[in-house]
């Protein structure tokens, strides 16, 4: 679980160690400290993620996201997951691509999880996926700018119904590009 | 995957201990010896205009109890009498054993909800535990298309919806004295959390910030709210104050940390959290990032906990089998067990840390966890979840 968090943060590390080399000379010499915290350096964020932001303006996401142009980019996840399957990873590197020939726009990913558990996990469940999926997307090179996220839980399924097929086509991110005005 | 431990039914030595931990915390508690025993009071008709229903919904609240039978007037250990009057109910106890009167008050309000004062009274003298019947219940219903709140009476009386939005509401959590109703609302397209003033229907949003503000739950005093918000990056349990402010960061995972309930002194939270690949139950500080409890269930799935007023028992929705079934934590003992078999989720106790009312299938139940005595909450709307009840 998680594993994708961890290349991130080992990079970030790196650089962070890296930053504590003294300016000029590129010796490091003060290993007294065994705290963690050796001098000039920082902290790294472990608990990960890309803080979520929302468009400004009087932007609605029930009225301002065209879900049709990347419709066939929707990713779908394994039960109780936020951990965006290799296989569904192409069509992300597809909606990347759009967004790339397409400069000024922005797009809107809809976490979703089926009906079974609770509304709360559900929600949060949701935007575990979208913001999985806005992470893997600002590794793929877009700009978080451009990436905006919400989470519906088991709130707007795909597909009614109690069977594991309808389950499989809720546990979902859809990709919706954000309407110019 | 894991070794279910959990038993479908509670041992009977858990039973009589579970029982036995109630009353030993009510020491002036009369005449309960043996809980397996109701106590019976004897109602003698109410007399006034509306003394007929009075003394109806006064039966059925006594009986609903789980420990008093109501009896005709005259039979019983203790007796019941009293008028409805245009400001309320004067009511009288008196314990036939010792001849003495037990109390002799003057409930105000209208005649059902004076009543029902009237019975959480007899049910406090005569068991030592806080009735429940005042109490007051909020849901969610998605019966007219959205998801829209829901408030009524805990017997299912005069339930209606008090949201008229058309987008989903969700995670209502009412205050001790049902004053206010805290909740998750779409209303600006995202979920954002909103305080409604039960008096005067004055509705305001809270908590809005990017990502999800959700899952909102009352401290015991109602000077707090405990939610999960992602703003920082991940869905963590925050605290705010009710009256606004800065929210204090709880949790501090990789996982996601939801549906926090309190510790009845204030100080603890208990939520979910699936930092450790699948939701488990933690607690932890109510002031700042803590180390967090792991809670053992057993079990791989559990959700959506809630913390017992009397703070003995933790209450939880788990999966098991592709099911989802209610369960309780014991927090002395560290045990875990079921306490339904057909089906149930988002389980609230009452003030008598006794009964819980949860929901399965579309339907409210109220569950007394001692006698696995399940009953439905009659009200005329379908489709309901997340009941959250005054206590």
């Amino acid at each position: 679980m998680n594993k994708k968090c961890l290349a991130p943060l080992l990079i970030a590390v790196t650089l962070a160690l890296a930053g504590c080399k003294s300016d000029k000379n590129g010796s490091y010499t003060d290993m007294g400290a065994d705290n963690g915290t050796l001098p000039n350096g920082d902290k790294v964020d472990l608990s990960g993620g890309i803080p979520p932001t929302r468009p400004g303006g009087d932007f609605n996401p029930d009225k301002d996201v065209n879900y049709g142009t990347l419709e066939s980019d929707t990713v779908y996840f394994a039960f109780d997951s936020s951990t965006i399957p290799g296989a569904e990873r192409a069509k992300l590197a597809a909606a990347a691509e759009w967004l790339k020939a397409n400069p000024g726009h922005a797009l809107f990913l809809a976490g979703h999880a089926d009906k079974r558990g609770t509304p709360e996990y559900n929600r949060a469940l949701g935007e575990r996926r979208a913001l999985a999926v806005r992470e893997y997307m600002v590794g793929l090179g877009l700009p978080a700018a451009s990436l905006f996220t919400n989470s519906y839980g088991s709130d707007r399924p795909a597909v009614q119904g109690d069977t594991e097929q309808a389950y499989a086509k809720n546990r979902r991110v859809q990709i919706g590009v954000i309407v110019q005005k | 995957m894991t070794d279910l431990k959990l038993s479908h039914s509670i041992p009977r030595i858990l039973l009589l201990a579970v029982v036995a931990g109630f009353f030993s915390a009510t020491a002036q508690a009369q005449v309960v010896v043996n809980p397996s025993v109701l106590v019976r009071v004897g109602i003698t008709p109410l007399t006034g205009g509306e003394g007929r229903m009075a003394t109806e919904v006064l039966g059925a609240d006594l009986k609903r109890t789980g420990m008093i039978s109501p009896v005709d007037g005259g039979s019983g250990e203790y007796a019941a009498s009293g008028e409805v009057t245009d400001s309320g109910v004067t009511g009288k106890l008196v314990n036939k054993k010792s001849g003495e009167e037990v109390f002799s008050q003057t409930f105000s309000g209208k005649a059902r909800a004076a009543t029902h004062l009237f019975a959480d009274a007899i049910t406090k003298a005569v068991t030592g535990l806080p009735g429940f019947a005042s109490s007051r219940l909020a849901f969610v219903s998605d019966s007219s298309g959205a998801k829209e709140l829901y408030l009524g009476d805990i017997d299912g009386y005069g339930v209606r919806a008090i949201t008229h939005d058309g987008v989903i509401s969700a995670s209502p959590s009412l205050n001790h004295d049902a004053t206010k109703l805290t909740y998750t609302s779409y209303k600006s397209g995202y979920p954002d959390i909103y305080l409604i003033d039960l008096s005067s229907g004055g509705r305001n949003r809270i908590a809005f910030f990017p990502g999800i503000n959700s899952g909102p739950s009352f401290s015991p005093d109602g000077s707090q709210i405990a939610m999960t918000l992602s703003k920082d990056g991940n869905p963590e349990v925050y605290v705010m104050p009710t009256s606004g402010g800065t929210p204090v960061r709880i949790t501090r995972t990789r996982g996601a940390e939801t549906s926090p309930s309190w510790s009845p002194t204030g100080d603890r939270l208990v939520y979910s959290s699936d930092d450790r690949g699948s939701p488990q139950l933690f607690i932890s500080s109510s002031t700042d990032v803590s180390e967090m409890d792991h809670l053992v269930t057993g079990n791989s799935y559990c959700t959506k906990p809630d913390w017992s007023p009397d703070g003995k028992l933790i209450a939880f929705t788990t999966r098991i089998g592709g099911q989802f079934q209610i369960g309780v934590f014991d927090v002395a003992s560290r045990n875990a067990h079921l306490i339904t078999t057909s089906g149930g989720e988002d389980p609230a106790w009452t003030a008598d840390s006794r009964h819980l009312v949860y929901s399965n299938n579309g339907r409210l139940y109220l569950l007394d966890v001692v006698s696995h005595q399940s009953l439905p909450i009659e009200t005329s709307v379908s489709g309901a979840g997340e009941p959250t009840v005054s206590r």
